[in-house]
């Protein structure tokens, strides 16, 4: 019922690696959820088969009932882990492409997100630096009233006052018909935000649970369990 | 969504490519000036000659580059657009892939005849000193008479056949392209070269189907004895090929790019 995303025994190899490996899970709307993982655990594969940039090998995967597709792209909003947007769009033309091609796009939301960060629309992505532009491809990503964002490291590159700054977009900016998932490793900065985590290790989830849950049970923070779990 | 997918394919390659059409532009009233000049009063003279070679020479390399150089921007935005970076915005905007590649098909298609005729429009200002409409309309109408005495009538339909057969040749030229990147692209980290490799090997087996359906249909070809066999039997048969060909350029295209999308 109030379910955004739900896989099944879900399974991608590249060549002869498996990337993930029988995973089955379920995205509650209203949620904000960590998916957290070591680097190469298969979290970005996970969120690219769910913006049907990967096909699976084999299981299922639907959000809001429905297969990748442009219906899902319609309702997802996904902040990829690259500097993705066109170089030579100046970044009044992002907030343009969006407009057009979203109708869940509001303009003045990201408008007013770019006066708050203080960064001119009217300057080219060429010449900002790495982390701006993922400031605004956070503004572009977080300006749309979708049902499902996927936030692929949205806090790497940039500053400590920026990451505090988004992640408050991030809670404030979305609503309680929909779900948040934002893949990390840097768990402290984020665990005050998160209802739900998931840990994914080689492929494979081995931990789904509130937040609240693990606090009670473990009696850890987040950030301590999961150096424990991952413990090299 | 094809209509939005369409403005901001233009709105992307006309940054580069108008200003081509603009300086071909430029350097045809600039010859034009010239020849004016040096046929009336012959003013360029031992050191000034160097003018008339300069103007000549950069009109030359502008319609040169309008051909090659919009062709090779053309490649270059689908590569780039669909396989790099920018892929993740544009595979995750709500279109399915075939849209973004008849986006792309229709924007080159667009540019492409757009420069054909700019340059046959260019060499016509250039070189036509007085424009008699009686002249020229009276050798278009004799030409068209012979056409259609050589084609026992059919002159329409031989006309029709050469553009139908041009538009299929100038699609398949950019599907053949199209189809080798999006095999490059399933070679991590050797896209570009990947791509090359594709379009070698395809031409490759081209060649070796062509020598082969040469061989076997040489019976037909040899029965040619009439030149109506032309509009009747050759373009047809051509067109059929084009088609097909092009058919599975894209279908293998939009495979390849739904099912085994390979961004880095």
């Amino acid at each position: 019922m109030n379910t955004i995303l739900e896989c099944n025994s879900l399974t991608k190899k590249f060549s002869n690696v498996t990337a993930l490996s029988n995973v089955s899970l379920t995205l509650e709307r209203g949620r904000i959820i960590g998916l957290l993982g070591p680097n190469g655990s298969g979290k970005t594969t996970l969120i690219k088969l769910m913006n049907g940039l990967l096909v699976p090998d084999a299981g299922t995967l639907a959000i809001d009932g429905k297969k990748p597709g442009p219906e899902t792209k319609r309702i997802v909003s996904y902040l990829p882990d690259k500097t993705y947007l066109p170089e030579w769009m100046r970044i009044s033309d992002t907030i343009e492409f969006y407009q057009d091609f979203y109708e869940d796009f509001d303009a003045n939301t990201a408008m007013d997100m770019l006066k708050r960060l203080q960064l001119d629309p009217s300057r080219r992505l060429k010449a900002l630096s790495k982390g701006t532009k993922e400031k605004v491809q956070l503004i572009l990503v977080m300006s749309r009233k979708a049902d499902l964002y996927c936030l692929d490291e949205p806090i790497g590159g940039v500053d400590p006052a920026a990451r505090d700054y988004i992640l408050n977009t991030i809670i404030t900016n979305y609503n309680e018909n929909a779900a948040v998932l934002i893949s990390t490793h840097l768990i402290a900065d984020i665990e005050r935000v998160l209802d739900d985590v998931i840990f994914i290790k080689e492929g494979q989830i081995t931990l789904q649970s509130s937040v609240d849950d693990i606090r009670m049970k473990e009696g850890k923070s987040i950030d301590t369990l999961f150096r424990e779990v991952f413990k090299c | 969504m094809l209509k939005k997918l369409l403005k901001h394919e233009l709105k992307a390659t006309s940054r580069y490519i108008t200003p081509i059409f603009l300086i071909l532009f430029l350097f045809t009233i600039l010859n034009k000036i010239i020849l004016g000049l040096d046929i009336f009063k012959g003013m360029f003279k031992g050191a000034l000659k160097i003018i008339p070679g300069i103007a000549i020479t950069g009109y030359v390399l502008s319609l040169i580059a309008i051909v090659v150089v919009t062709f090779v921007i053309l490649v270059v935005r689908f590569y780039k657009n669909l396989t790099s970076e920018e892929g993740y915005l544009m595979f995750t905007l709500p279109v399915k892939s075939n849209q973004l590649v008849n986006s792309k098909l229709l924007i080159a298609m667009f540019w492409t005849v757009l420069s054909i005729l700019a340059v046959i429009l260019s060499l016509f200002l250039l070189f036509m000193n007085e424009f008699d409409p009686g002249l020229f309309f009276g050798s278009i109408r004799k030409m068209w008479e012979e056409i259609t005495r050589a084609f026992h009538g059919n002159a329409v339909l031989f006309v029709i056949e050469i553009i139908v057969t041009v538009i299929l040749t100038l699609i398949n030229s950019f599907l053949q392209i199209y189809v080798s990147i999006a095999i490059g692209q399933l070679f991590n980290g050797h896209k570009l070269i990947g791509s090359f490799g594709a379009y070698i090997g395809i031409n490759l087996v081209l060649q070796i189907l062509f020598t082969i359906a040469v061989a076997v249909t040489g019976v037909v070809f040899h029965s040619f004895n009439d030149i109506r066999d032309i509009t009747t039997l050759f373009f047809p048969i051509l067109i059929v090929v084009f088609l097909v060909i092009n058919g599975i350029y894209y279908a293998i295209t939009n495979y390849l790019l739904t099912n085994k999308l390979n961004l880095e």
